[in-house]
This record gives C-alpha cells, sequence and structure tokens, in this order.
C-alpha cells in the first residue's frame, strides 16, 4: 500500500512539474526557441482558474520587389504590465475577397511572437476595388482568446535603377500602380533609400515622386561595404494608407571594402600557438640552463673516468 | 690528498651522527612519521570524498595549499642565494652553513609542490601538463621552473657532497653495508687527483652561476601566476621582486632556525659560532628592510588608487573584525621585529636571532595566506544567494593535517638526511680553514672585532 502510495505521489508531482513547465514554455520568452504548435495543447490547470489573456495581433504587408508579398504577424500579450512576445502559436493567414475567405496557409510564431508568410503575388486576385484584403487569425486556446488582424492594400510595385555618373552616385526610383491591371505612376510619394546594415536598414537619403513617379536620389559614395565593396540599396515606402509598405533591393560595388571577419592572429597570446618571442625566449632560458647541467654531467662522467692515484684512500688514516 | 688535521677534528666531531641512529632521533622519526601518517589518512579522505572535504570552493578555490607551496618554495632560497651568492663571492665564513642550506633547498624543492598536486582536481590529467603545455600559461612556465630549479638544486647539493662521500667511503665508518655502498657509489671513484678537483671546481662554480637568476625566475614566475591575473591585490607590476626579496628573506629565517637548532642538538658551537649568526642576522635586517619597503610600496599605491575592487581587498586586511590582526601580525613580526632585534647589540645574539627568525618565518606564512585568500573573497562578479561557506573560505582539519604532514616531512627528511650526510662539510675546508673558523671575538659592546 505504502509503494502504491508513493508511486502515486510521484506521478502527482510529475504532472505538476509538466503543468508548471508548459506554463513556462508558453508564457516566458527566450526559454527554447522549438518551432511547434501549442494551439492543440491541454490548457495549464492553473490557468483555467484565472481570466483568459487577451493577446494583441499587430498585422501588415510588404509588397517586394520579386513581385512577391510578405505578410507579417506579430502576436504580444501584456500581463501585469509587461508586454510578452507570444511563441509557438498559430497564424493563419487568409485572402477575404468579396465576403468569402480563403486560407492562405499558417505560420507558428517564432521566439520574438513573430510570423512571416511569404505570398506570390501573382497568386492573389484583388476584388472589384482592384485591393486585395488579408487577414490573419490566431484561434485562441483555454489560455488565451482569439486574436485577428486585417490589412487591405493596393497592388503597386517600386523599382530602383542605381545610376553612377562620374564620381557621382544616385538611384532613380519610380513608384507605380498596378492595381487596376493599368501602370499608373505615383506621384508626391515620398519614398527612403535605405542601405543593408546588420541588424536593421539604415537611412542614407529620401526622395519625393515627381508626377512621373520617378525621384532621383544621390547616395553618399563613403558607406562601407562588405568585404567586396558591395552594398545593398534599398527602396522603401512605409505605411502608405493605399499600398502599405513597399520595398525594393539592388547590389552595388559602391562601398568601401570592408571585411567583417576578425584579422586572424595565429600567434597571440590567446592563439593556440604561442608568440615566437615567447618560444624563443623559453627555449633560450630552458636550454641555456639545461645546457650548463648537461656540461656539468660531462664533467661528472669524465671526473668517473679519470686515473685514480694508486691506493691512496682519503681518509686511511682515520680510526675505525 | 689528505685531510688536514682540521679536517680530521670536523670528521671525528660529527662521526657519531652519521654512525648512530639514537633514541632521540628514532623518537622524533616515530613522531614525524605519525603526523605524516594522519597527513595520509587526509590524503585519502580527500581523494576518496572528493575536495569538498576542504575548505576552497567555487570562489575560493586557493587556500592553505597553495600558501604552503609558496612558502616552501620560498625557503628553498636559502640553499640556492645564501650559497650560491657566498660562492661566487669566496666569502669564507659561508663553510660551515651552506652544507645545511642547500639541504633546505632540496627539501623544500621536493616538499613544495606536492601541494599542488593536492590543489588539483583531476590528478590523472597530470601528465597533460608535459603532454599538451600551453606555453602562453604562467602555470606552465611554473612546471617548467620548478622542474628545472629541483633538477639544479640536487646537482648543486651532490656536487658540494661528492668530495665528501669519498671521505665517508675511506673513513671505515661502522655503519651498514648498504650504506658504504652507497658512499661508493655516490663518491663517483673521487680519489681528489687535480683533474678531479678540476672538475669539480668548475662544475661547482658553473652552477653557483647558474643557481642564482635561475631561482630568481622561478620564484617571478611563482609570482606571475597571480600578477598575470586581473584580480585585485594581485595584479602588480612589482609582484616579481617582491616574491623574489620575500622568498630569499624567509629562506634566511629558515636557515638561521635550522643552524640555531644543530648548534644546540649537536654543540656545534664552535662550528656556527655566534658569527654566522650575526652575519646572517645583518642579511636578514638588510632583507627584512627591503622587504618592508616593497610592502608598504605594494599597499600605499592600492589604497591612494582607491580603485573599487582594490579597496575592498584593502578594507579587508586593514579591518580587526575581518584580516586586520593577522596582517598586523604578519607586518609587525616580519618586518619590523627582525629589523630591531639585529639593530640592537644587546638582543643580537643567537638566540634572540633566531626567535626573530622563527616569528618572522611564521609571519612569512601569514603573508602568503593573506595574498592568496582576502583576494579571492573578492570576486569581480558580484555573489549573490550564495552561502557563506562559498565565499568565505575557512580550512578544514584535512586541510590542516596536509600543512602539517609537509611541515613533518620536511623535518624527517632533513633528521634522516643529516643521518647520512655530515650537516657541516668536511672537503670544504682546506689547509689554513682553522685559523678562519674559530668564533669572532667580541668586545663588551658585542661588535665584532677583528681575532
Amino acid at each position: 500500500m505504502k509503494q502504491v502510495f508513493k508511486i502515486n505521489k510521484c506521478r502527482k508531482v510529475a504532472k505538476q512539474l509538466i503543468i508548471a513547465g508548459t506554463f513556462i514554455f508558453n508564457f516566458l520568452p527566450g526559454i527554447s526557441s522549438a518551432q511547434a504548435d501549442s494551439t492543440k495543447k491541454e490548457a495549464p490547470a492553473v490557468a483555467e482558474e484565472s481570466t483568459l489573456i487577451s493577446p494583441s495581433l499587430n498585422f501588415l504587408t510588404v509588397q517586394k520587389g520579386d513581385n512577391s508579398i510578405d505578410l507579417k504577424a506579430a502576436l504580444t500579450a501584456k500581463l501585469k504590465g509587461t508586454v510578452i512576445k507570444l511563441r509557438t502559436l498559430k497564424i493563419t493567414f487568409l485572402q477575404v475577397a468579396d465576403d468569402a475567405e480563403k486560407e492562405l496557409g499558417f505560420v507558428i510564431t517564432d521566439g520574438f511572437g513573430k510570423a512571416v508568410f511569404n505570398l506570390k503575388a501573382d497568386s492573389v486576385k484583388p476584388d472589384k476595388e482592384g485591393k486585395l484584403n488579408f487577414k490573419a487569425v490566431f484561434a485562441g486556446n483555454k489560455q488565451m482568446d482569439a486574436a485577428d488582424g486585417e490589412v487591405s492594400i493596393k497592388r503597386a510595385r517600386l523599382e530602383i535603377t542605381p545610376v553612377k555618373t562620374d564620381s557621382l552616385l544616385s538611384v532613380n526610383v519610380k513608384l507605380i500602380d498596378i492595381g487596376t491591371g493599368k501602370e499608373i505612376p505615383v506621384p508626391e510619394t515620398v519614398l527612403g533609400i535605405f542601405v543593408h546594415r546588420s541588424f536593421k536598414p539604415q537611412k542614407v537619403a529620401e526622395g519625393t515622386t515627381d508626377e512621373n513617379g520617378e525621384a532621383t536620389v544621390e547616395v553618399p559614395n563613403n558607406l562601407p561595404g562588405d568585404a567586396k565593396g558591395n552594398i545593398t540599396l534599398m527602396a522603401k515606402l512605409d505605411e502608405n494608407e493605399m499600398y502599405g509598405n513597399l520595398e525594393t533591393a539592388v547590389v552595388q560595388k559602391w562601398g568601401i571594402p570592408v571585411s567583417d571577419k576578425l584579422n586572424e592572429l595565429p600567434r597571440a597570446l590567446w592563439s593556440a600557438h604561442p608568440p615566437y618571442w615567447m618560444m624563443i625566449t623559453f627555449i633560450v632560458l630552458m636550454g641555456t640552463v639545461w645546457g650548463h647541467y648537461l656540461v656539468i654531467l660531462i664533467q661528472l662522467f669524465r671526473l668517473r673516468k679519470e686515473e685514480p692515484a694508486p691506493d691512496s684512500p682519503l681518509v686511511e688514516h682515520l680510526s675505525t | 690528498m689528505e685531510l688536514n688535521k682540521f679536517q680530521q677534528e670536523l670528521f671525528e666531531k660529527q662521526r657519531p651522527v652519521i654512525e648512530k641512529f639514537g633514541k632521540k632521533t628514532w623518537g622524533w622519526t616515530i613522531f614525524f612519521l605519525l603526523w605524516i601518517l594522519v597527513g595520509w589518512y587526509a590524503l585519502y579522505l580527500q581523494i576518496a570524498k572528493g575536495h569538498s572535504v576542504t575548505g576552497m570552493r567555487d570562489n575560493v578555490v586557493w587556500g592553505l595549499y597553495i600558501a604552503n607551496f609558496i612558502f616552501f618554495i620560498g625557503i628553498s632560497y636559502a640553499g640556492a642565494v645564501i650559497s650560491g651568492i657566498l660562492h661566487i663571492l669566496k666569502v669564507e665564513w659561508r663553510k660551515p652553513i651552506i652544507r645545511i642550506a642547500e639541504i633546505i633547498t632540496v627539501i623544500s624543492t621536493i616538499i613544495g609542490p606536492i601541494y599542488i598536486l593536492l590543489c588539483v582536481g583531476r590528478l590523472d590529467r597530470l601528465h597533460h601538463l608535459f603532454l599538451y603545455p600551453r606555453l602562453q600559461s604562467p602555470i606552465t612556465w611554473d612546471v617548467f621552473a620548478i622542474a628545472t630549479y629541483f633538477t639544479g638544486s640536487v646537482i648543486f647539493l651532490y656536487l658540494a657532497l661528492i668530495k665528501d662521500f669519498a671521505i665517508y667511503r675511506d673513513a671505515k665508518l661502522n655503519i651498514p653495508k648498504w650504506k658504504q655502498k652507497a658512499y661508493k657509489i655516490l663518491a663517483l671513484g673521487y680519489r681528489g687527483t687535480h683533474g678531479q678537483k678540476r672538475h669539480i671546481k668548475i662544475s661547482t662554480n658553473l652552477m653557483a652561476i647558474v643557481i642564482v637568476p635561475l631561482a630568481i625566475i622561478v620564484h617571478s614566475v611563482l609570482s606571475w601566476i597571480f600578477g598575470m591575473t586581473l584580480r585585485p591585490g594581485w595584479h602588480s607590476t612589482i609582484f616579481g621582486p617582491y616574491f623574489v626579496l620575500a622568498a630569499i628573506y624567509s629562506g634566511t629565517g629558515v636557515l638561521i632556525i635550522a643552524m640555531w637548532v644543530y648548534r644546540k642538538m649537536y654543540k656545534l658551537d664552535s662550528l656556527l659560532t655566534d658569527k654566522h649568526f650575526i652575519y646572517l642576522g645583518y642579511i636578514m635586517m638588510a632583507l627584512g628592510a627591503g622587504y618592508g619597503y616593497f610592502t608598504f610600496s605594494e599597499y600605499l599605491t592600492d589604497w591612494f588608487s582607491s580603485e573599487k575592487w582594490n579597496s575592498e581587498v584593502i578594507e579587508k586586511l586593514f579591518n580587526p573584525a575581518k584580516y586586520g590582526w593577522w596582517f598586523l601580525f604578519a607586518n609587525v613580526a616580519g618586518i619590523t621585529l627582525p629589523i630591531f632585534i639585529v639593530a640592537f647589540p644587546k638582543t643580537r645574539k643567537p638566540n634572540w636571532i633566531a626567535l626573530a627568525s622563527f616569528f618572522m618565518v611564521i609571519a612569512l606564512w601569514v603573508k602568503r595566506y593573506l595574498i592568496i585568500v582576502p583576494t579571492l573573497e573578492s570576486p569581480l562578479l558580484p555573489m549573490q544567494d550564495t552561502r557563506i561557506e562559498y565565499v568565505k573560505y575557512s580550512a578544514t582539519w584535512v586541510e590542516w593535517a596536509l600543512t602539517f604532514a609537509g611541515i613533518a616531512t620536511f623535518f624527517l627528511f632533513f633528521t634522516l638526511l643529516s643521518k647520512f650526510i655530515t650537516i657541516i662539510p668536511i672537503s670544504e675546508f682546506g689547509e689554513t680553514e682553522k685559523a678562519k673558523i674559530p668564533a669572532v671575538e667580541m668586545d663588551h659592546k658585542n661588535e665584532i672585532v677583528p681575532a
């Protein structure tokens, strides 16, 4: 009986640990980067008693230069005044056309609570007004309420063309409305010119499109590039009411070559092999001392081989 | 070559010591062996249960063992420097004391590194130090330096012993056969020919020249194990010379104590004279002043700069509730006392000098402890939610047992060696020595006057 009780107790403890682990795994960011759908998971017992969490879903689109559209969703929740990025949760992306919803696919949120769905622009058809309507949906679970976000955009194309005139570097950018099937230039729109950097794009200039939807913007000629001097120039249209976000990029050899690799110091204090001066000093010092020892050993060997004086004990006269 | 009358007298005086293993010697030997046995038991516990039986933990990773290691390597300077320098300078009064100094060197160089082994967690990987040494590490330098120094010390002692081994071999001593055979082998067939004398002279001069810089390098390297780190209280440019000076200083102290013990035990007053104590006292006083200067300079700089971490260590050393009293003792007994005892003619006597040396040696051991532990108790990363025993070091009985076992081993080796070789070298004294050896005469002010 005692043993059965012990086993039951162990099971109870293990179950509690699993529940606590699941709770931590779902609500605390940065513990694991494993991607898994937790929508169907059993809800933690502790959460049942408390009120459901109301997540917030931030949804936007980015029309890209390669004729694709990124549908980007970010899922967060505010718990005790702290914004928490909700990871490993399923976000479903849909296209809404004439009151009908068509599922495009789903993505599990990453460690930062983000889900990005890349869509070929040709695979979706605009509605009667020439607009594309998208919806991102988090279905909710036993711990959290459902959340969704909608975006409506008009198709547009952003072109970037690098121009080099003597030592002057510039880019021609062109913004064209293609929502109706015709190419209509978009005038009076501010476009940003960026260069790709490690963490996020860095803005280097901006220009406003003319009646042809074009703008020519000068680019600095002293930008650091990669090891070959390549820089990625980007034209961006941010948070436009009509088109949403647009971006396009081009790689040019206009940068100053900068290697991101550390200069290799094969013989530094921290390297696998010691500096030459250290090796030489060590070998010279040890060689000098052990060389002396060797000379002394040779002397002792010669001492032993020395022809002794016949029968001349040192202290034969000492008493016993 | 024959022994002169003085050499014969000298040998006859010491003959019973190497012929007989008296009751007193047996008593001491058993006493030391018992201590060592306790140490072996402590070592067994440490191996069986791991280092958790010691007071060393995550933060304070060094304790008594490393303090003992520095202490023993320090006193090994007695032979290297006293004997080496005095030999190069051809100082005549060195002759009766060099054997003791060289024995101290060899024994302490054997015992010192054992404490490193006691500190190492994975002894099974010890050979990796030689198979895969990382030359950039001061610990690698230390391993090679100490191994070289030990070899040099043994050669230096042996060179001075060859002639004496020949004397023991030919003296028809009343000793067991194995001992006679050992003397015969170790004497290397020495008969006192001109060529043999020349070989020994060349070798001894070479060793005397090599051993002094070698000793300085060894203790500098030892100091760099601390100095090369960025720990408060350790990262100091003067640590090299500071350690070297402290080592010669403590070595001189141990030499004076050993001389005093042998003088009393074997009634060697005519050989280990007041003159030797006074001269070594002068050396000790000069070294004490130098050591005091380094100490003052080191702590003044740390205190004046008020750098956060250094100030934390300084506070621990000056706070009576922490290490304040120990720090005071280390400086009073380690610097002031020896200087005052030797400075005043009334106390410039063998007993007083030996007493000052005794306290000075203990004070220098305490100083080594104070170099290691307060620094490790002041880590650069803050310790939070840590148990007090992980923050504060407290030596366990295992560490104390192994410490006393080391000291007992030192005395045991000394006792056994003194039964195998004469403590006062016979062959060192030439034809004209007798006139130079007698005790110096003192005037009423206790100052040396020409005999």
